[in-house]
């Protein structure tokens, strides 16, 4: 460890001679660098085109779209049936919550009524979701910052723990199918929920192993202190939400605002944490969001009544009334939308998904503004951002 | 919900429903922006406005009305229109409304794309969604400063949401021209 420490406190102080080298006393000419499309810290296919004075940068174009899968072409040319088993692949890390959002929009067209135990279901996945994308997010992030020994397959440990949960209800590991329109797919045995309630029970003190590790590490916060500041107003314009715009000081969830599916008959916060809104603060909204979800594990599974996960059985003709809307849930990275218009046939007329990565990458041009090339992935890797969920 | 299953539920209501003013129509007829009712969609009120007044209607909207959480700007092919939807919510209170602007086809020239006012310079969020109408369904935001293709390259051709768009048939290296329709 020591080791390692040593390598970044140089780097840091390499980091601020460079800085306060860039004396405007002699001119320099600006330079454009691609940074991607293939990179390791992109966490997927992203370039940024970014105009360079000095280290400093002065311009960001982002290029996106290398990963376009045309989920929404596929959406109208697919049968319900169909498309409800692709469409959790369009943000891998946290595939409950965009089947959700369909099934969401689908139902409230189709005046459909979910049973209550399938709704629990629903919220039980979908938290244990919630903090396997917030563990992956952990550890690589460390990563991007340049921990590359040691503690950044460490939340794996637990990520590989939720894993297996969702092999074993779903069949599989990442895209599950299992949030269907009407209910939930299967009903896990009773083992199960045994098993979740023993992960629930030792994962506060794992959060806790973490920040003990993270949160006070002085190269850690040297690396995010004071960096990437977004403010509130800059945020609420660009659209971003999720963990993002509540660490800048914007209490806006909605499974507290817009309560959806059993929300509001669960206790839980909504932090709104160091008004600042620099990627520290962002780190620790989502490591207080570990918190709360895993307390809404709990609760879920003492409230988890009896009855059917189904309103009726799926066919492969499946059908949604004609009629149009729009619903969200909020994913891991914020307001996750879907936009239907059905004409009652087996197709849907039109979709069109409103994904939080989408929205929140779009804010980065600001927020590189004159930060040094070394800050990049700090800030960007801060905001959580899944390519395929920006691209679908 | 209307039971027709070829139009979009909307056109099949339109014509036996009388349609009444929601607050947000009021609102706005008081302030001197004129807005047709459209057909609820589940139970979120529903409006059209003009192409020339949007701008107009949304800084209200966003400012006075404070709907200012702009959740996304979608684009749809209908049968006699194109539309342009704006997703209105707001970060302090529950409200929400959904801004339509719809540019018939009769009234467009082949081969030119239907045209709305660009919210880009005034509402930042604008920026990258009304990029993507315009990459996937083809409508042209005036005043936009950088209405380039995102998802699409930069040299595609065709806007691929279009209900008659025709996919290029070696897209996937299929041979077969209607294999991948």
């Amino acid at each position: 460890m020591t080791s390692i420490q040593s390598a970044c406190v140089r780097k840091v102080k390499q980091k601020k001679v460079a800085i306060d080298t860039q004396v405007p006393e002699f001119k320099t000419d600006e330079m454009i660098i691609n940074l991607g499309p293939q990179h390791p810290s992109t966490h997927g296919v992203l370039r940024l085109i970014l105009t360079l004075d000095g280290e400093v940068v002065k311009h960001t174009e982002c290029v996106i779209g290398h990963l376009h899968r045309a989920q929404e072409w596929q959406g109208q040319n697919r049968t319900w049936f169909q498309y409800q088993a692709l469409i959790d692949r369009v943000d891998y890390l946290s595939g409950m919550f965009t089947s959700w959002a369909l099934c969401a929009a689908a139902e409230k067209i189709d005046g459909a009524v979910v049973p209550e135990r399938a709704e629990y279901l629903r919220v039980l996945v979908a938290e244990l979701n919630r903090i396997s994308s917030h563990l992956l997010w952990l550890g690589t992030y460390l990563i991007d910052l340049g921990a590359l020994y040691g503690f950044p397959f460490y939340p794996f440990i637990e990520r590989e723990k939720i894993l297996t949960f969702f092999e074993e209800v779903a069949g599989q590991r990442m895209m599950y199918n299992y949030i269907r329109i009407g209910g939930v797919q299967r009903d896990p045995k009773a083992s199960w929920f045994k098993k979740v309630e023993e992960f629930t029970k030792q994962f506060a003190q794992r959060i806790d192993e973490y920040e003990a590790i993270v949160t006070e590490n002085p190269i850690f916060l040297k690396r995010t202190k004071d960096v990437g500041i977004l403010n509130k107003e800059v945020a609420m314009a660009y659209g971003v939400t999720g963990p993002t715009l509540r660490a800048s000081g914007v209490a806006y969830d909605l499974r507290r605002f817009k309560p959806y599916s059993v929300y509001p008959k669960l206790e839980f916060t909504v932090p709104v944490y160091n008004k600042h809104g620099d990627t520290w603060d962002r780190y620790m909204a989502r490591v207080q969001e570990m918190r709360e979800s895993n307390e809404i594990i709990k609760q879920v599974l003492d409230m988890l009544p009896e009855g059917e996960i189904m309103t009726k059985k799926q066919n492969a003709g499946l059908r949604v009334k004609a009629g149009e809307g729009f619903a969200a849930v909020e994913s891991p990275r914020g307001v996750l939308g879907c936009y239907i218009i059905s004409n009652g046939s087996d197709k849907a007329y039109r979709f069109k998904w409103r994904n939080p990565s989408f929205s929140n990458l779009s804010v980065l041009p600001p927020l590189l503004e004159n930060r040094p090339l070394s800050d990049i992935m700090a800030i960007f890797g801060s905001l959580d951002i899944i390519i395929p969920d920006v691209d679908r | 919900m209307s039971e027709e299953v070829n139009k979009p539920a909307e056109q099949a209501a339109e014509a036996t429903v009388p349609l009444t003013e929601g607050v947000y129509g009021k609102l706005l007829k008081e302030n001197g922006i004129a807005s047709t009712p459209l057909p609820e969609s589940i139970g979120i009120e529903t409006l059209a406005v003009q192409a020339s007044a949007l701008p107009a209607a949304m800084k209200f909207l966003r400012e006075k009305a404070k709907l200012n959480f702009l959740v996304a700007v979608s684009g749809v092919d209908s049968p006699d229109t194109f539309d342009s939807v704006y997703h209105l919510w707001s970060f302090s209170k529950l409200d929400e409304l959904v801004v339509k602007v719809r540019v018939p086809k009769s009234s467009l020239p082949a081969d030119k794309l239907p045209e709305v006012p660009s919210l880009s310079n005034y509402w930042q969020t604008a920026d990258w969604h009304e990029r993507e109408t315009y990459d996937l369904i083809g409508i042209r935001y005036i005043g936009h400063r950088y209405l380039r293709r995102i998802l699409n390259p930069w040299d595609w051709e065709g806007h691929p949401l279009r209900r008659d768009y025709k996919q290029p048939v070696d897209a996937l290296n299929d041979k077969h021209p209607v294999s991948m329709r």
